[in-house]
């Protein structure tokens, strides 16, 4: 499971969010299903941050430029502002945007779930011998 | 005491608890997660995916915590 499982977790979730737009918006109203992709794209952010930081600072190689990290540090600040915002709009469920908050992870756990019933990761290994081999 | 007080004292006790917790499981793993990649530094890709999976993870509970706070906050009567 290398590094590229994140990004393709993140697309994932993208794809499943607009499959459940058009869905919610019908059987749950229009506040509900905007609070539950609000809360979404924010963990999807969240987590963009999160991996963007620690791919630049925890490497064996150390820190290169301070300059990205800073902004993704401003970034986070943001971030967490705007998660305030949205935990104090009245028209927002704070349950709807914690099942969206809980949607990115419960999409990464079915995507484990699934590697580790495939052998995906010792399968992409062997792969990766042979290609080393040849 | 009644339930009233007993909540306005809990809700910022529980936050501060969760944070406490958070703070000390993310400096831990961490910690971790630096001594495993100095000791394997061609691992660093797997290490560094599963600490911002763990990282996320922590840092889930605590939002949990905080909008328990914000859902149990409505709660607390003038």
């Amino acid at each position: 499971m290398g590094l590229d499982f994140i990004d393709r977790s993140l697309r994932t979730t993208g794809i499943v969010l607009l499959i459940f737009l058009p869905f919610g918006l019908y059987y749950f109203g229009v506040y509900p299903t905007i609070a539950v992709l609000s809360g979404t794209v924010w963990a999807m952010f969240n987590i963009m941050l999160l991996s963007k930081l620690i791919r630049s600072v925890i490497r064996p190689e150390g820190v290169e430029n301070i300059g990205p990290v800073l902004v993704v540090l401003v970034l986070f600040v943001l971030l967490f502002a705007a998660g305030y915002f949205l935990l104090t709009i009245p028209q927002f469920d704070p349950m709807c945007l914690l099942i969206g908050f809980t949607g990115l992870f419960a999409i990464m756990f079915l995507k484990a779930v699934g590697r580790w019933l495939t052998n995906a990761d010792e399968q992409s290994s062997n792969t990766r011998n042979i290609q080393k081999v040849l | 005491m009644d339930y009233q007080s007993m909540l306005s004292l809990a809700l910022p006790l529980g936050v501060a608890i969760a944070a406490v917790g958070s703070a000390l499981g993310l400096g831990r793993a961490v910690g971790s997660a630096m001594e495993a990649i100095g000791r394997q530094p061609e691992a660093a890709g797997k290490i560094q995916t599963a600490m911002i999976i763990g990282s996320a993870l922590i840092e889930a509970l605590t939002i949990y915590a905080l909008v328990v706070f914000f859902i149990a906050n409505g709660k607390i009567g003038g």
